[in-house]
Order: structure tokens, then C-alpha cells, then sequence
């Protein structure tokens, strides 16, 4: 974790909640810059250049997935959608316009720190590099193209396998749309689902532990997947609590 | 019965007459007289006088049963005048000798016209009886198909297709609403054609003419025939009939026929309205019902969370209590676990009203069975961490054609229900198996299994296991499932396991796809 404090900008309109994350924050060494309209928000994200920006989706002038469409125009900051919005649709539209993570509301106080933090780490050492990935008791070796588990003994992927293995990874442990996975891996020409999900699976069942449980290869239902490269046991401790 | 498409020739006329004007039956009288006078004249003396006034009563008989009575009389006159020519004599002139014979020409004269009034009579009698007849089976066979329609739709195309069959006219039904404005009864099927008639569209008709007709209640005859179709109390609806040539004006009793073809749409067209207000009623009171039961539990289901909160939100508030930080700490838990509650009540309830509103199909993709089933576990872990679960998929499960959220949320909720109603150590199990039809999905545990009672009313809204329960949630967990499941043209059902324990299986259709899977890439050699 580095020293200086992470300057975290918070999109939120309910005073409630505002007086929430910024205690949380607070508390756990981020500075927290407060905006209650998406207009603050996007003037903000300019002027204080934060780490990472948490936006409510219902905001009083305009939806949130605005302020995630201009800040994306000119800056990768990491965004994390904080909404009671639940539906596919719009957590998809969210993912679409560049948001990094989805945190419902009402969200835990421990998950959405845990989050806001992993996802900070990341971007912090920028996305993966193209090199050597351990996944657990796996090995993959993306540029030389060959995946060894612990006992060396020699795991073989199809390519397609290794196309999405890439592609998600390519991504850094960000949510890789269904339907641009499909466009990476098979070409524009494709939007056949089932393709996918039979080489999700049979990537678990080559790479996870338990491909019933996957630690690594995650799915975002009905918007897509990501990788996650080294699963937090503090993370897995605060699963989704709905 | 009759066939619709087959007419009723319906015109008196054309029924009682051979064909032909009226006057050629007068000469068919003249010619009936005549042939008796051919018949006679050659037998005339070796046979009686009586004799030939017996031949031409024949005569006149036979001609009043095939002609009618107009030319029967022309008959009657005539065989008597042929009589004093040619038999009484002196023979070929109309003087008579023997006075005696105007007594017997008399009388033959009255016979002749009793019994051609008579036969006439009866005639017309027996036409009169086809013609009913004919207009019940008509009307039998329109009433037959009006009773197995059941909306006012069908029941307006019955009544034009009849009307088209019988009339040879164009049709249209308009019905009023409650303002009384007149509107066609349905748009006619594209590219229907109502039998040999052309389909009378929606402005071919006169529409003030028609609105006089709900306003006086009677029939109309303008550019077509405007029929009303009575309510109980006011004019219910129009129908306009259109003779395909114009010129041609109806005959009373083709009206008189129309007149009771509109009687038995109107009152089909009345039954449907009651029908109609029946079932709206039903459904009104089944939802004032579940609306009342709905705001019982919810009321309930709040209350009690939220009055935790306020009580533990005042106690943390509180600067004079003394609490320490393990106190404070664990109000914090409770006030959050109450919210939670209330928040996945809230979303029970958004769900099930999302599901039962939704009229079209899902938002499906093609989704992994195993996929599903570990989102969910993930979702429910820490739900979960005092039970053992096992999950026993067979590898060759299909790809299924579902909405993911509402299959995960059928998990979620048998999961929580399962964490709810068994004691810690409880195993679950969650098996799948596959046909050829569907794919079945069974969640089961080793717990103290379904309450008693009949197992598929857990599917209720509001029911719970256990009518007295400190479990938290209005019962809608359950309902949710079975509306997800039957959305995707599933269901779900509930039963005690052979060996102990609940089972709950959720049966999906399978879509038969195999072939159009993706071809399988080559698996690259194994060392």
C-alpha cells in the first residue's frame, strides 16, 4: 500500500450516505471529495484529479452513467457505480460507458472498502502485464502461450482457450463484457453466447480448483467476466450480501 | 343443419310457384280446365254427367294444390262454363235445357271453390311451416356458433359470416361503449374474407345513421340496413348489413329474418358483457384480497425490523448510556442486519411484481447451469457457512435458454429457505439431471423437511411453513420462484425426500440446440 493518501471522489446526492462514505473513508485513510450533482462531480474529477471516483447512479441533475461517459472522455480513473439500481440492464449500460465495479445498494460498509481498495492496488500497478500470470496452483504463460500447474506437469489450452484467457486478461481483473469478449475473441461477426459460455467452462475446468467454485475465472451475471488474479481472502469473506 | 354458404331461398314467391309470372299460372288453369275437357269429351255419354263433374272437381283440386288461388277460381269458373258447353245440352252451347243442371252447376261451382280454398289454404300453410323452418335453422345455426364463442369479437365475426352465408350481404358489427359511441367490433383478421362477401371495412358505413340507431333503438334503412343490437337497458352496439346489390330492396320477411338474426347477437353480445363484468369482478376482489394481505405482512414485516433499528439507532445515540465498544458493535451488527432484511423484503416484493407484470417472455441468453448454480452459492456463502453443501452436476448438462437473474434468484431463495428452516449441519444438495425435454434442477437437504400439509401451497403468496414463525419474510420467497419458473415455461415443486428432508425441483425445458452448437474446437494432445 503506498503512503501518500488516495484522494477518493464521491458522486452522491442523499446526505445520509455522504456522511456514511466519508466516515468510511475517512477512517480508512483516503481523502474523500464530496459532490452532490453530476455536474459537481464531473467539474471535480478535473479539478482534484482523484484515485478512484464512486458515482450514484440517480442523481439530481442528471443520471449518473453522464458523469461516467465525461470523466472516461479524457481520464482511465477507476470507477465504481454505488447504486440501488439493480436491474441487468443498467449495471450492463454502466459496465459499457466504462465503469469499472458495481456495488448495490445498500452496500456493506467492509465490501465496498474492500473493493474501492483492490481496485486502487490495481490500477496503482497498472493492468497486467503480458508476462506470467499464477492463477493459484497454475501457472500461465501468456506470451510463450503454455499453462503448468504447481507439479509441472503441462496444462493444454485450445487457442480459443488462450484467446479469452488473454483477452480477460488483457483487461486486469476488470469486468469484460459478454459481448465484447465475444467481438475479441471470435470477430465482430459473432453474438452467440453459447460459444462462450462452453469455453468459460472448460477454461475452469482446466484452470480452478473447483471449476463448480470458481476463485478465478468470475462470472457477472448477465454482464460478463473478469479475471481476478489474486482472489483476497478478505474479499471472499465479505461476499455479496444481498 | 344447415351449412352456412348454402341460401335459403327465403322469398315466398319463388317457393310457392313453379316459376314464372303470375299469369302463365292463369293460363296453366285455363289448360288444366282444358285437358279435363280432352279427357272427358270422348267418354261423353257412354259415362254419367256426374261422372265428368267428378273429373273436373279433380281438375280444380289438382290445380289448387300446384297453382294458386287466383287461377284455382279461374278453374273452378272456367270447368263450369266448359261443362254447360260441351256436356249439358243441348251440347256446344251454353243454354241449358234442363234447369235441374243450374242446381248442379251451382253446386259443383261452390264445391270447386271450397275445396280450391281449402287445398290453397293448406298449401300456404305448409309453406309458411317451411319457410320457419328454414329461418330456425338458420338462426339454430348462428345461435350454435354464437354459444361456444366467448368474446364479443368472435361473436360479432360469427354473426357476419352468417350473415353473409344467408343474406348475401355484407356485414359489420359496431359495438357502443359507455358513451355510446360506436366503434367496429374488432379489425377483421388480415386477408379474411367473410365467405363470398366483401369485408365491409371500419368507415363503410354511415356513422350518423348508425348513432341514430343506438339513440331510437330501432331499425334503419339508408345506404345499407342499420340494425340495433339491444342491452339490457339501452342500444348495445349496431349492425349494419350491406345487400352486394345495392338496388335491390329487401323483402319484409328477410328483414323480419335479419330482425332476429340481430335479436341472437344482441343477446350473445350481452352474455359476453356479463361474462366480462363477472370476471372483472373476480379479479378485483382477488386483488383487494391480496392487496389486504399483502399490507398485513408488509406492515408486519417492516415494523419489526424497523422498530430494531430506531431502538438500537437511539441507544447508540445516547451519550449518557455508558456503552462500551463490544455493545456498540453489536447494535451496529443488529442495525444492519434488520436493514438487510427489510431491503431483501423490498426486493421480494419488486421482483415478484416485476415478474407478474411482465407479459413478455424473459430477457434469456444462453447460460451455463453450473455457472448459475456457483453465482448463487457465491451470493449465499456466508448464508450458508453452517451448512455442508454438496453439489452434484453431471458434466453433460446443456447450455439452458434462461433469464440468469431469475434462475440465480430461484436458487437464492431455495438456499435462504434452506438456511431459514434446518438446523446448523443440515447438508444441501444440489443435483441436476437432464432428458431430453428438460433439465431437471433439485436443491434438497437432510433438515426436518416440509411442514405438514399440502406441499405445493408453500407456492402461495404470503404462505409460510409455519403460520406462527419469527423467520423473517412475508412468504413471497417461494411465490417468486414458481412465477420465475413458469416464465421460462418451467415450474417448480415441493416434496418431502424419500430418505428425509426437503426436495424442491425446478424443471426447465431444454431447447433442442445440439445442432447448432459451436463445433467443438480439437482438444490439443495430452502428454
Amino acid at each position: 500500500m503506498t503512503d501518500a493518501m488516495h484522494v477518493i471522489l464521491v458522486v452522491e446526492d442523499d446526505q445520509a450516505i455522504q456522511n456514511i462514505l466519508r466516515m468510511l473513508f475517512e477512517a480508512n485513510g483516503f481523502r474523500v471529495v464530496m459532490a452532490g450533482t453530476a455536474a459537481r462531480g464531473e467539474h471535480d474529477a478535473r479539478l482534484h484529479r482523484p484515485d478512484i471516483v464512486l458515482v450514484d447512479l440517480g442523481l439530481p441533475d442528471r443520471d449518473g452513467i453522464n458523469v461516467i461517459k465525461g470523466i472516461r472522455q479524457w481520464s482511465p480513473v477507476p470507477i465504481i457505480v454505488l447504486s440501488a439500481r439493480s436491474a441487468e440492464p443498467q449495471r450492463l449500460a454502466a459496465f459499457e460507458h466504462g465503469a469499472d465495479d458495481y456495488v448495490m445498494k445498500p452496500f456493506s460498509a467492509p465490501e465496498l472498502l474492500a473493493r474501492v481498495r483492490a481496485i486502487v492496488r490495481r490500477h496503482v500497478r497498472g493492468s497486467l502485464p503480458m508476462g506470467v500470470l499464477e492463477l493459484g496452483d497454475v501457472t500461465v504463460d501468456l506470451g510463450r502461450r503454455v499453462v503448468r500447474s504447481r507439479d509441472g506437469r503441462e496444462v493444454r489450452l485450445t487457442p480459443l482457450e488462450h484467446r479469452i484467457l488473454e483477452t480477460l486478461a488483457r483487461h486486469g481483473e476488470r469486468i469484460v463484457t459478454s459481448a465484447a469478449l465475444i467481438k475479441e475473441v471470435w470477430g465482430p461477426d459473432r453474438d452467440d453466447t453459447r460459444a462462450l459460455r462452453v469455453y468459460i467452462g472448460s477454461l475452469r475446468k482446466k484452470l480452478e480448483v473447483d471449476p463448480g467454485r470458481p476463485k478465478y475465472i468470475l462470472t457477472e451475471l448477465g454482464v460478463g467476466y473478469r479475471l481476478v488474479i489474486d482472489p483476497d481472502p478478505a474479499a471472499d469473506a465479505t461476499v455479496e450480501s444481498v | 343443419m344447415q351449412q352456412p354458404g348454402a341460401p335459403i331461398a327465403s322469398s315466398p314467391q319463388t317457393q310457392r310457384l313453379a316459376g314464372g309470372a303470375p299469369w302463365l299460372d292463369y293460363l296453366r288453369g285455363l289448360a288444366v280446365t282444358g285437358a279435363c275437357t280432352v279427357v272427358a269429351f270422348p267418354l261423353y255419354p257412354k259415362v254419367d254427367s256426374v261422372n265428368i263433374i267428378m273429373l273436373y272437381l279433380l281438375g280444380t283440386t289438382f290445380g289448387a294444390l300446384r297453382l294458386g288461388r287466383g287461377p284455382s277460381v279461374l278453374i273452378s269458373v272456367a270447368n263450369i262454363l266448359a261443362f254447360d258447353f260441351f256436356f249439358v245440352p243441348p251440347q256446344f252451347s251454353f243454354d241449358v235445357e234442363d234447369t235441374q243442371y243450374f242446381f248442379t252447376m251451382g253446386v259443383m261451382l261452390i264445391v270447386a271453390l271450397v275445396i280450391a280454398n281449402l287445398v290453397v289454404n293448406i298449401r300456404r300453410q305448409r309453406e309458411l311451416a317451411d319457410i320457419r323452418e328454414g329461418r330456425t335453422a338458420v338462426l339454430y345455426a348462428m345461435s350454435r356458433e354464437l354459444a361456444v364463442a366467448r368474446d364479443s369479437q368472435t361473436m360479432a365475426a360469427v354473426a357476419v359470416r352468417h350473415v353473409c352465408a344467408v343474406f348475401h350481404s355484407s356485414a359489420l358489427v359496431l359495438i357502443a361503449d359507455d358513451r355510446g359511441l360506436l366503434s367496429p367490433a374488432g379489425a377483421p383478421p388480415a386477408g379474411a374474407t367473410s365467405g363470398p362477401c366483401p369485408v365491409l371495412l371500419a368507415n363503410d358505413y354511415d356513422p350518423d345513421l348508425a348513432q341514430a340507431v343506438v339513440a331510437r333503438g330501432e331499425r334503419l334503412i339508408g345506404d345499407a340496413i342499420y340494425l340495433p343490437l339491444h342491452g339490457s337497458r339501452r342500444v348495445k352496439g349496431v349492425m349494419v348489413v350491406r345487400p352486394q346489390s345495392a338496388a335491390q330492396a329487401p323483402a319484409a320477411d328477410q328483414l323480419n329474418l335479419l330482425d332476429a338474426f340481430a335479436v341472437q347477437l344482441a343477446h350473445s353480445l350481452r352474455r359476453a358483457r356479463l361474462a366480462d363484468a363477472a370476471e372483472s369482478a373476480r379479479i378485483a376482489a382477488e386483488r383487494a384480497s391480496l392487496r389486504n394481505t399483502l399490507l398485513a405482512s408488509i406492515s408486519h414485516d417492516l415494523r419489526t425490523p424497523l422498530s430494531a433499528i430506531a431502538g438500537a439507532g437511539s441507544l447508540i445515540a445516547q451519550p449518557g448510556y455508558a456503552l462500551n465498544n463490544d455493545r456498540r458493535t453489536t447494535l451496529g451488527h443488529l442495525i444492519e442486519r434488520k436493514a438487510r432484511d427489510m431491503s431483501q423484503l423490498l426486493s421480494n416484493i419488486l421482483e415478484l411484481m416485476q415478474i407478474e407484470s411482465s407479459n413478455g417472455a424473459p430477457r434469456t441468453d444462453w447460460h451455463a447451469i453450473e455457472d448459475l448454480v456457483a453465482h448463487s452459492l457465491r451470493a449465499n456463502e456466508a448464508r450458508l457457512a453452517q451448512r455442508r453443501v454438496a453439489v452434484e452436476l453431471p458434466a453433460n448438462l446443456p447450455l439452458v435458454l434462461v433469464d440468469a437473474s431469475l434462475i440465480v434468484q430461484i436458487l437464492n431463495n431455495l438456499l435462504e429457505n434452506a438456511s431459514k428452516y434446518t438446523p446448523p449441519g443440515t447438508t444441501i444438495t444440489i443435483s441436476a439431471a437432464v432428458n431430453e425435454e428438460h433439465v431437471l434442477l433439485a436443491v434438497a437437504d437432510d433438515g426436518p423437511g416440509l411442514p405438514p400439509g399440502d406441499p405445493q401451497r408453500l407456492f402461495e403468496k404470503f404462505q409460510r411453513g409455519r403460520a406462527e414463525s419469527t423467520v423473517v419474510g412475508v412468504g413471497l420467497g417461494l411465490a417468486i420462484c414458481r412465477a420465475a419458473a413458469r416464465l421460462h415455461g418451467g415450474d417448480i415443486r415441493a416434496m418431502n425426500a424419500p430418505e428425509g428432508g426437503a426436495r424442491f425441483e425446478i424443471t426447465l425445458p431444454v431447447e433442442t440446440q445440439l445442432d447448432a452448437l459451436p463445433p467443438a474446437e480439437p482438444e490439443p494432445l495430452r502428454n
